[in-house]
């Protein structure tokens, strides 16, 4: 992704969205097959707010103390025979990924779905330094081929229907037309295996790193994750520090979260937990594994309000039940991580003047906060994220002149009557400056107010 | 029981109708209703857009109206939830404020709240008519908790119907300022809203809050639809 | 939870996540059930790391010594776990983990007294010295990329046979 200094159009992308049929039928089916799916899955899990709450409690003990896990986690993955690399920032990250690869004569990579790798915007850096990047989750893999980037950090490829995708294998892969699924994903198989089978290294993202063993903990459906992280003789793991839990013995309560929240299966069908690299006597493995532990503004997150964002681990939950996200889609956001968790984790990471549009993308109906498996508080997050905006002065002078008229009134009931007042008298007025947006949805005020009624 | 009665600014300011009907009810169960004249905002639309100077303002000059013991009862789960959560956050670090906006946050009741808990309203047998369906406000139920009272109340109206919508509780779009922000959404939102209420085939669509209401009959009349939209409040005290 | 509750358990959660389940009613019927499985003369692979494997490699006139080249994979696998229908692939013993993965088949040998109630107890069992590789599967590959419909066979197995002995 782009991190260029431009400020994100959240509204303007908004329209375009809200344009797009196609797009918005497509956002509101996942939407509501996941949430139907998520709540289903839920409901047999008895102690389910038991359970959020041990889930949140580890990634609180995380978040108080995240260097020393950060420490444990690199003196056991390098115990365990892992190269473990640390990145300040997303160049960094880059850099290192590149020169692991590069240092080994890697021409040929294959990838596993990774935000972090979209965060540091890692292939378009790898394909000029003149690799090969294949990207081989099925969503990932389609739009990749159509040049494009993820709507949704579960289905990345959710905003394409079966028949745009059917179109695009025909052209890119020239093979006959077809719309069925589970033909175009047969047709995926195919065109993957050759490169899975002949790459030079696999990269790969992490759901969880457990610091006493060094473990590096992967949750994915289609195997793509588990061929990426076996079967080249180079892999290359890229994860953000906050990823680390603290105990391998801990993630019982991931599994059996993460999934449900996310697709609503109670387990993913791969679970792969990786320990270090090939070792004497194994048959699997990678013979080399680098770990490229990513901070990019993480540190300065963790030391400020906002740090309980830290807590979120991905699942998607909060998004599709997010009313602005289920109804604009992934894209609108600007950046990697749409949503709630989304718009906070982008503002953060690319600073207020270049996110402080994505901050109003919220009704604040607290859909979010109601779903998350790890109760980060999203409406307090996004509240803080409001204020932040005003004190730094990002609001435009219109809404400024509109709450200082506002603060006046709420003061003082003379200049609240006679704003009552003026509106009734100048409705006509209001509605034809205020235009169709706003005023023209609100019915014209009272002519007699209910204070005046009420004795 | 003497009741303080908070009509919040959008009733006061569009829909005298619904703090008349709030008062007739409060006055029918037993209670002594006062409306202080000072009242002006809660402060919520400050709050929400991040001012959070003008909010505690706002929330300053609620505090001095609605000083006291009495109950304050309001009709709108979002300007209560204002008053019950976010009061206390915006005077944090001011002891005397802070235990002032707690008394206040412990006093306040959402009407349908007070009708049930209170005033037991739901076993009056009351009346109504024709077909109802249901908005669950977002504030009112996620924030405030109030998930029952609305439909046991519903659900006591002798001669009413009641049929629940699809997704009653998703969010209709009003968001306070998010409608002025980022217009489009909101419309898409409360068009979304609106042809679920038509799915039901309900004659009136009804809910505890006037921000969802007057978003959903703006969604409704560009749709030509004929159904009404009417507060619980006013729904309740026809049926007196 | 005792041992033929765990059993029970395992093979209804893994049935439900679309793997096949075999339940044999002594150890003389391993080669019966095998035989209805895989396809006479297909090339499998077959490690014969276990007794289990070497009990039952002779039925497999085309055995192929590289996975990659075989069209089902039959192994015992670590262990598995009830509460999921999950089966754990370890690599020890030499084990290869992927072995279970790039055949369109994998068929896993399971003994009942290595069907772990919960997930914490295989995790309980493993942390102190965690394998190269711990891989949990539940039922075959699959994905839901396009339009959300379920696709099974993705880049793993699209057919998996788990058999308790």
């Amino acid at each position: 992704m782009n991190l260029g200094q431009t400020t994100l159009r959240f509204r303007q992308n908004s329209v375009r969205a809200l344009e797009d049929v196609a797009l918005r039928a497509a956002m509101k089916q996942a939407a509501d097959t996941f949430g139907a799916k998520r709540a289903e899955a839920f409901a047999p899990v008895s102690d389910l707010e038991a359970l959020r709450d041990r889930a949140s409690g580890i990634r609180d003990e995380v978040l108080a103390d995240l260097p020393r896990h950060v420490e444990t986690f690199v003196a056991s993955a390098t115990r365990a025979g892992a190269t473990v690399h640390r990145a300040k920032d997303a160049a960094a990250a880059r850099e290192i990924v590149a020169k692991v690869l590069s240092d080994r004569g890697a021409k040929r990579i294959v990838k596993g779905k990774s935000m972090v790798s979209e965060e540091v915007d890692l292939n378009a850096h790898l394909e000029a330094a003149g690799m090969e990047v294949f990207e081989t989750d099925l969503g990932e893999y389609i739009i990749q081929m159509a040049g494009e980037s993820p709507s949704h950090i579960i289905v990345p490829a959710i905003h394409k229907n079966r028949r745009q995708i059917g179109r695009l294998f025909t052209e890119r892969l020239g093979v006959p037309y077809t719309e069925d699924p589970q033909a175009l994903t047969r047709i995926a198989r195919g065109a993957l295996r050759e490169k899975f089978l002949s790459a030079d290294a696999g990269i790969s993202g992490a759901n969880f790193a457990a610091a006493d063993t060094g473990s590096l903990v992967l949750f994915t459906n289609e195997g793509n994750g588990r061929m990426v992280t076996t079967v080249p003789p180079l892999h290359v793991a890229i994860l953000s520090v906050e990823k680390i839990i603290p105990s391998l013995s801990d993630l019982p309560a991931f599994l059996r979260l993460l999934p449900r929240s996310a697709t609503g299966q109670a387990i993913t069908a791969y679970v792969s937990v990786i320990t270090g690299p090939r070792k004497p006597g194994d048959a699997t493995g990678a013979k080399e594994l680098h770990i490229v532990l990513l901070d990019n503004g993480r540190t300065e997150i963790l030391a400020g309000e906002s740090r309980d964002i830290l807590k979120c681990i991905r699942c998607g939950a909060c998004m599709n039940v997010c009313p602005v996200y289920r109804t604009v889609g992934g894209h609108a956001y600007g950046w990697t991580y749409p949503g709630p968790m989304g718009l906070i984790l982008t503002t953060l990471l690319t600073g207020m003047a270049k996110s402080h549009p994505v901050v109003d993308a919220s009704t604040l109906c607290g859909a979010c906060a109601e779903v998350c498996p790890v109760r980060v508080p999203l409406v307090p997050l996004i509240l803080q994220l409001r204020r932040r905006k005003v004190r730094e002065g990002f609001p435009d002078p219109k809404e400024r002149r509109v709450m200082a008229w506002f603060g006046r009134a709420a003061a003082s009931p003379g200049w609240f009557s006679l704003g009552q007042r003026l509106a009734g008298i100048f409705w006509p007025l209001v509605r034809a400056v205020g235009g169709k947006d706003v005023a023209g949805r609100l019915p014209p005020p009272a002519r007699i107010p209910f204070r005046r009624k009420a004795h | 029981m003497k009741v303080l009665l908070f009509g919040t600014c959008l009733v006061d300011t569009f829909f005298p109708e619904v703090g008349e009907a709030t008062l007739r009810l409060l006055r029918r169960f037993g209670a002594d209703p006062v409306f202080p004249q000072g009242q002006t905002c809660c402060g919520q639309p400050a709050f929400n857009a991040g001012y959070e100077d003008t909010a505690r303002t706002a929330a300053a000059h609620f505090l001095s109206v609605f000083d006291g013991d009495a109950p304050i009862v309001t009709p709108s789960g979002s300007c209560a939830a204002m008053v019950r959560h976010h009061y206390p956050e915006l005077f944090h670090d001011d002891p005397r404020m802070l235990a002032k906006a707690r008394r206040a946050g412990e006093r306040t009741y959402e009407l349908s709240r007070f009708l049930v808990h209170v005033a037991r309203a739901h076993e009056a047998g009351l009346r109504g008519r024709g077909t109802i369906t249901y908005h669950a406000s977002c504030h009112l139920t996620r924030s405030l908790g109030v998930r029952e009272e609305p439909l046991t109340l519903l659900a006591s109206l002798k001669g009413a119907a009641f049929v629940p919508m699809a997704d009653a509780g998703r969010c209709c779009g009003f968001g306070g300022t998010f409608m002025a922000k980022l217009p489009e959404i909101s419309c898409a939102l409360a068009e979304e809203k609106a042809a679920s209420v038509e799915a039901t085939g309900a004659d009136t669509v009804t809910g505890c809050d006037s921000g969802c209401l007057m978003n959903l009959a703006d969604a409704l009349r560009r749709r030509g639809s004929k159904v009404r939209v009417a507060h619980l409040a006013q729904l309740l005290a026809e049926g007196l | 939870m005792n041992g033929e509750e765990r059993v029970r358990l395992f093979l209804e959660n893994a049935a439900k996540a679309a793997a096949g389940t075999h339940l044999l009613p002594g150890p003389e019927a391993l080669r019966d059930v095998l035989a209805g499985i895989v396809p006479p003369g297909v090339p499998v692979y077959c490690p014969g790391l276990t007794a289990a494997e070497e009990a039952v490699a002779d039925l497999f006139p085309n055995r192929v010594a590289d996975y990659a080249d075989a069209a089902a994979t039959v192994e015992e696998v670590f262990g598995a776990v009830a509460e999921t229908g999950t089966l754990a692939c370890a690599s020890v013993d030499g084990r290869a983990v992927q072995a279970g993965l790039l055949p369109a088949h994998h068929v896993a040998i399971v003994r009942r007294d290595r069907i772990f109630a919960e997930l914490d107890d295989l995790f309980a069992e493993v942390v102190s010295a965690p394998p190269t590789n711990l891989t949990l599967v539940t039922g075959p590959s699959r994905t839901a990329d396009i339009e959300l419909t379920l696709a099974i066979g993705v880049h793993g197995p699209e057919r998996l046979d788990i058999i308790v002995v």
